[in-house]
């Protein structure tokens, strides 16, 4: 218990202290319950709804409800109109304020969410998206070798393939586990290269 | 942001010693978690074989190797180096449990719970040229020196991540050095001021920029104004005099200052012999010879990458012509390392030797207007020479022969570096009247075309010095005389005087103590502004980024007092004024048919434009009669040297982590000053490795560690200056080494009134104390396995073949299946007759790769971070070795050991011949870098923090990082990748446009920085590519390879990486030591040139 003890002092800096009482009694439980290799008490700790392992329909609260059905699915704008660099860069690239204001300047300008990104805009501040799509530091992914049509040696990916039926989701969530195996899977199918360094380094 | 250390010059300077953890012994500290404390951690468990090779003096002369049994400075008990770092850098109990702990939670939490969220933030007004994720590059001229050299800034997402040279550039040639590389460092450097202050006693209060305006503009009003700035050739100094004009001053209110002396006494001597103030600009393309007078010029010239590129271009067998380099010298340059014959003379008797050539010279019947004036100047001097042959221990017969090789071929004689004494300038008139003598001039030296011009006046210092007193109020910008000058000048009480002090820095620095207000300036790659470094050739530098801390432009400053004056200049700020300016341009290159805002964006977009300026050739004066040498050329005894470090420069590089990791390219001390002493006059005083040596003249002493170095002459005490900051703030903080410049009295150079830094008598003393230097070449030793370099005469070379192909190994290896195979096969070539060891490309590799800076004590551990080391290897004789330079990076083995040893495949083989390595596989177990025999895996032993410098473990600040390589954490092995982000990026392009990737389209950062093109890179698989033929030619050998023409194979390790061995050009002579000092046995290797031999052929 000693070092358990320890474990909860420095434990102090880390986490705040109301949720101090919680720690001391989730630890023990914690140690225990690795100890005795169990998951449950793992579970029962950090456990939250709709969370998987692989992330798989991670469907976070972005700060003003933009609809991929109504843009892409209803008005059908292409995805590359607003994601611009998918073809040409690493990152396909979250429009930018200006590529907003270029409809909404006119369209709807009387709802509070439209408001908000005018006002953002007219203050020169950046809309903070949540990254629903996010892989680890450590792999570099490359849209555009993705994207890009077979006569640019790229695969000629839909979008969709990765990111699952976009335009039909109101608000958007993985559809993908993302996850090492499932690219190696698709990169074994189609041939495509699989040696460590295509994505790590 | 107070500043309360002043400059105590007194005290003896003193190298900072480690200290143990107060209130622990080593006994007392209880298990170490990170490593043995009980024995010397590094004890050498091989015995040393040897061989023609060698690392360090102590090699060939184990007896001046670091007495351990001393004892330590600091503590009192007995240490071993790696004991002592430990000491310092080991984390307690206490420490470990909380590491513990933290990392229990955070790894039980990783294990559970999603990552955290990461933010998406895109731009609210996408710029029309930039996407995420694509590098924007943008054309500048580096700020780092005087030089002018072209850059071209890789941007992404606004933010700089790495410097190349501009390949169009004439003076920099797709190269910078390593101080360019660092620059970067500079810009994010935590520690710069981030708001303008006036000084409130000991403090400083931080105002807004508005109201320094009001406050400062009112104060300098109807008061005599200086300002006193450093070097720059452009229009920056014509800018300031028109302020001073504005203000009431003139021209001759304007400063400027170099601690670089060669600038003004190479212009000065010009100025002397020809009246007109320039620096000659070389060709050594169409040179043969060049003779040296303790020239440094590929290391701390004048301009170094442009004579780099032009020394790479002479001393090649790509041309057929093999240039020979002969060098007179004191110090053991890395200019010198490169030489062919290399003839050592006692400090400060290089006048001597100008003397003797010129003598040689004369008798030969030189043409030029100068052979006559040198017969005069030789007959004046003739009681010098009678003696000078004995003095500096070169026969006749050599300079006889150099004169005859001097006057057959197109050659020129380079003097002087910045180990500055009190005939420096002397000596470069007399490499004036040389080099007119052997008809240089229009040759291969231009002076009435393209000449190079000097960014300082000549007289500027003595004139501030004698003039100080009269000013109400000076400004200095981006200079830091308090720091690179003597205290014995008295500069530090001169300053005091001054009612009103103004210091502009964008880095702290010690004048901050003494000014009464500070103003944090913008960084060279945040500024508006030009270089005119050749007569009729403009360097446009524009800004790269907004402004990292809340700075702003010096010369805008100035714009804004003038405004509160209402003495406005009709500009609205600095870049108007260049705009103003560059219209002359757009005359001199007679750009027509556009207009000038076209124009304009065409310059910048090119980086220079210019049109080179041609005058006709300068006539000779008469200076037979004010030629003198003055007595310290004969002095005898020890005397000391105080050169520039190659890499801190005057001191303002000392900040910069990349710089001090580096290490110095001779002795390959890193963070640290040191002493530098022939081997063999250590051992007869009786000196060991790391001593600390009470150093003492005239002026002053101060405590040092010594480095027994080769090629030193036995007489010649060398610091170099650059280390030893006294500011509260920055890298220097750590008390990284010592300034000699203590040591330096008041004496001035007798033409430019410069301090000089060399020719002091000097005492030495132990004071029974030892300090480890830090040097690295022992850290990644490969044992006995000298074979690693090899080495040809000319004579060999010229009939060198190999029936064998280096990849003709005997292999049990599986063949890859014939789908695996790959167009490519990645691989380098290093020549080793080219690379000088400057350092440019670990600077590079660090800046390109988000490679840590360790730090002192982790150095002293063996644990430094570099990807590619520099190697020196030592030859023959101790007191004149032979030096190789060989840079050592992954050798991507196609056979490697490493791979076959990795418990969970974190490194494995590539198709494309690459030696991957998976940073997010790798669980630590570090066989890897126990397999590789050439010691190029590095560990991360922490995960580096930034913020704490000195000589603590360094950081990276996250926005210099570079966005396309991961940055790797502690517990991760990781080693040269090949640069794979750039072959990925250029194999993609070429997918992109269906083709293959073409020979050049894709450079290592090593290889695209190398000033002197040694690296090479490329796809193996073509057989056109540079590096396919230079991999075939018979210099080419693999790195413990063997020779498999004689069927030896060495490792059949079979890098991908191949080096060219070094071809030595000399033919030997007597140098008149002959069988004085202590000869190393040579066999396998070539004569040292100490070594007397019949010459093998004529000249």
């Amino acid at each position: 218990m000693l070092i358990l003890n320890r474990l909860l002092s420095s434990g102090q800096s880390f986490i705040s202290s109301t949720a101090k009482k919680w720690l001391r009694i989730t630890l023990t439980v914690l140690v225990f319950s690795c100890l005795g290799n169990s998951g449950t008490a793992n579970a029962w700790w950090f456990w939250t709804p709709g969370d998987t392992v692989d992330n798989v329909g991670f469907k976070p609260e972005q700060p003003i409800p933009f609809s991929h059905k109504i843009h892409a699915g209803d008005r059908k704008i292409p995805c590359e109109y607003c994601h611009s660099s998918a073809r040409r860069s690493f990152s396909s690239g979250i429009p930018s304020g200006n590529t907003c204001m270029g409809c909404h300047k006119i369209i709807k300008t009387d709802s509070p969410h439209i408001k908000k990104i005018t006002a953002a805009y007219d203050n020169n501040q950046p809309m903070e998206w949540v990254k629903v799509h996010d892989l680890p530091d450590f792999v570099r992914f490359a849209h555009k070798r993705h994207v890009q049509g077979k006569e640019q040696g790229g695969a000629g990916l839909a979008c969709q393939e990765c990111h699952g039926k976009v335009e039909e989701m109101d608000v958007v969530e993985q559809g993908a586990p993302l996850q090492m195996g499932w690219c190696i899977g698709c990169h074994k199918d189609r041939k495509a290269p699989l040696d460590c360094l295509t994505c790590h380094y | 942001m107070t500043t309360e250390n002043s400059i105590d010059t007194t005290e003896p300077n003193r190298q900072t010693p480690i200290t143990a953890i107060p209130g622990f012994t080593m006994t007392d500290r209880g298990p170490e978690i990170f490593g043995p404390v009980d024995g010397p951690l590094e004890t050498p468990v091989k015995v040393i074989e040897k061989g023609h090779l060698y690392m360090s003096a102590e090699e060939v002369m184990p007896n001046i190797d670091s007495d351990h049994s001393r004892r330590d400075s600091a503590s009192d008990f007995t240490v071993s180096a790696g004991a002592e770092a430990l000491a310092k850098t080991a984390v307690d109990r206490r420490d470990f449990l909380r590491l513990f702990s933290a990392a229990a939670v955070a790894s039980s939490a990783a294990a559970c719970v999603r990552r955290p969220l990461e933010k998406a933030i895109p731009y609210v007004n996408q710029p029309v040229d930039q996407a995420v994720g694509v590098a924007t590059h943008y054309a500048s001229t580096c700020g780092e020196c005087a030089s002018g050299c072209g850059i071209t800034v890789k941007t992404s997402s606004g933010l700089p991540i790495k410097i190349e040279g501009n390949a169009e550039h004439p003076l920099s040639q797709g190269s910078t050095c390593a101080v360019g590389q660092a620059s970067l460092q500079g810009l994010f450097h935590p520690d710069r001021r981030t708001a303008p202050g006036f000084r409130n006693g000991d403090t400083i209060s931080t105002y807004a920029w508005d109201d320094v305006y009001e406050v400062l503009g009112k104060q300098i009003t109807g008061k005599k104004v200086a300002i006193f700035t450093n070097g720059s050739t452009g229009s920056r100094n014509d800018f300031f005099t028109d302020v001073l004009t504005k203000l009431g001053g003139s021209t001759s209110d304007l400063y400027t200052y170099e601690s670089n002396s060669l600038y003004s006494s190479v212009s000065e001597a010009h100025k002397i012999v020809f009246g007109v103030e320039c620096l000659p600009r070389p060709d050594m393309r169409v040179a043969q010879v060049i003779v040296g007078l303790g020239t440094d010029f590929l290391d701390v010239g004048t301009s170094p990458v442009f004579y780099a590129k032009n020394f790479a271009n002479f001393h090649t067998m790509n041309s057929g012509n093999f240039g020979k380099f002969i060098q007179f010298e004191s110090m053991m340059t890395q200019t010198g390392a490169k030489a062919d014959e290399r003839y050592v003379v006692p400090p400060s008797s290089e006048i001597v030797v100008a003397l003797l050539l010129m003598k040689s010279l004369v008798e030969k019947n030189a043409g030029g207007h100068a052979t006559a004036q040198a017969a005069k100047i030789v007959a004046a001097n003739a009681s010098i020479i009678t003696g000078g042959y004995d003095l500096v221990g070169v026969t006749k017969e050599v300079f006889d022969h150099t004169a005859e090789q001097l006057l057959k071929s197109p050659s020129m004689v380079l003097a002087g570096n910045t180990g500055f004494d009190e005939n420096a300038t002397m000596l470069q008139v007399a490499a004036v009247l040389i080099n007119d003598m052997i008809g240089a001039y229009g040759k291969t030296l231009y002076i009435d075309r393209g000449w190079m011009r000097s960014p300082v006046r000549s007289d500027d210092l003595p004139r501030f010095m004698t003039k100080a007193a009269s000013y109400d109020v000076v400004f200095f910008i981006d200079t830091n005389p308090v720091f690179s000058l003597p205290a014995s000048l008295g500069f530090v009480d001169l300053v005091k005087k001054i009612p009103l002090v103004v210091s502009m820095q964008s880095m702290p620095a010690e004048i901050d103590d003494l000014a009464h207000v500070i103003l944090p300036i913008n960084h060279s790659l945040e500024s508006w502004g030009d270089e005119h470094p050749v007569a009729g050739f403009w360097s446009a530098r524009q800004p790269v980024v907004r402004p990292v801390k809340d700075s702003r432009q010096a010369e805008d400053i100035f714009l804004w007092l003038l405004a509160i004056q209402k003495k406005s200049l009709p500009y609205a700020d600095y870049h108007a004024y260049l705009l103003d300016k560059w219209k002359a341009l757009m005359v001199l290159v007679d750009a027509k048919g556009v207009d000038y805002e076209t124009f304009v964006k065409a310059v910048l977009r090119r980086g220079f434009a210019g049109k080179l300026e041609t005058r006709p050739a300068p006539s000779m004066k008469e200076v037979s009669a004010s030629f003198k040498v003055g007595e310290s050329a004969t002095r005898k005894g020890l005397r000391l040297i105080a050169p520039l470090d190659p890499r801190l420069g005057d001191g303002r590089g000392a900040d910069k982590p990349i710089l001090q990791e580096i290490g110095d390219g001779m002795t390959t001390i890193a963070w640290d000053s040191w002493v530098g002493l022939n081997p063999n006059t250590a051992a007869k005083m009786g000196f060991k490795r790391n001593d600390l040596l009470l150093v003492e003249t005239a002026a002053g002493s101060l405590k040092v560690a010594l480095y027994p170095s080769p090629g030193l002459h036995p007489d010649a005490v060398v610091i170099n200056r650059g280390n030893g900051h006294a500011i509260t703030s920055g890298v220097a903080q750590g008390g990284v080494g010592v300034n000699p410049l203590v040591l330096c009295g008041t004496s001035l150079d007798a033409e430019i009134k410069t301090p000089i830094t060399a020719g002091f008598e000097v005492k030495l003393s132990r004071t029974g104390e030892i300090y480890h230097l830090a040097a690295m070449q022992k850290s990644h030793d490969i044992g006995n396995r000298t074979s690693i370099v090899k080495k040809y005469s000319l004579e060999e070379v010229k009939n060198l073949k190999r029936n064998r192909s280096l990849d003709d190994v005997p292999d049990l290896y599986p063949k890859l299946a014939a789908d695996e195979v790959s167009q490519y096969k990645w691989g380098m070539s290093v020549d080793l007759t080219k690379c000088s060891g400057c350092g440019a490309c670990m600077a590079a590799c660090a800046v390109e790769n988000n490679i840590p800076q360790a730090g002192r004590e982790q150095i002293l551990l063996g644990r430094e971070m570099h990807w590619v080391r520099l190697d020196r290897y030592f030859a023959g004789d101790l007191d004149n070795p032979q030096v190789t330079f060989q840079p050592m990076m992954c050798q991507q083995c196609n056979h490697a050991p490493c791979e076959a040893v990795c418990p969970v495949i974190a490194t494995s083989h590539d198709p494309e011949g690459l030696n991957a390595m998976t940073y997010n596989r790798c669980i630590g177990t570090r066989y890897c870098a126990n397999a590789c025999p050439y010691k190029v895996r590095r560990f991360n032993w922490w995960t580096h923090k930034w913020g704490v410098m000195g000589d603590r473990q360094q950081d990276r600040m996250p926005r210099a990082l570079n966005p396309e390589v991961t940055v790797r954490t502690r517990g991760v092995m990781e080693k040269c990748t090949f640069c794979v982000q750039r072959i990925r990026q250029a194999k993609y392009t070429a997918k992109e446009q269906g083709r293959l990737v073409r020979d050049g389209d894709v450079m290592t950062a090593c290889a695209q920085v190398c000033p002197s093109d040694a690296i090479t890179f490329g796809n193996l698989k073509d057989p056109g590519s540079r590096v396919a033929r230079e991999r075939a030619d018979a210099r080419s050998y693999l790195a413990l390879g063997g020779d498999p023409d004689k069927n030896e194979f060495g490792l059949k390790t079979l890098p991908n990486v191949s080096y060219m061995g070094i071809i030595a050009h000399r033919e030997p002579l007597g140098t008149g030591e002959e069988g004085e000092g202590q000869h190393h046995p040579a066999e396998g290797g070539h004569p040292a040139a100490g070594e007397a031999a019949p010459a093998a052929h004529g000249g």
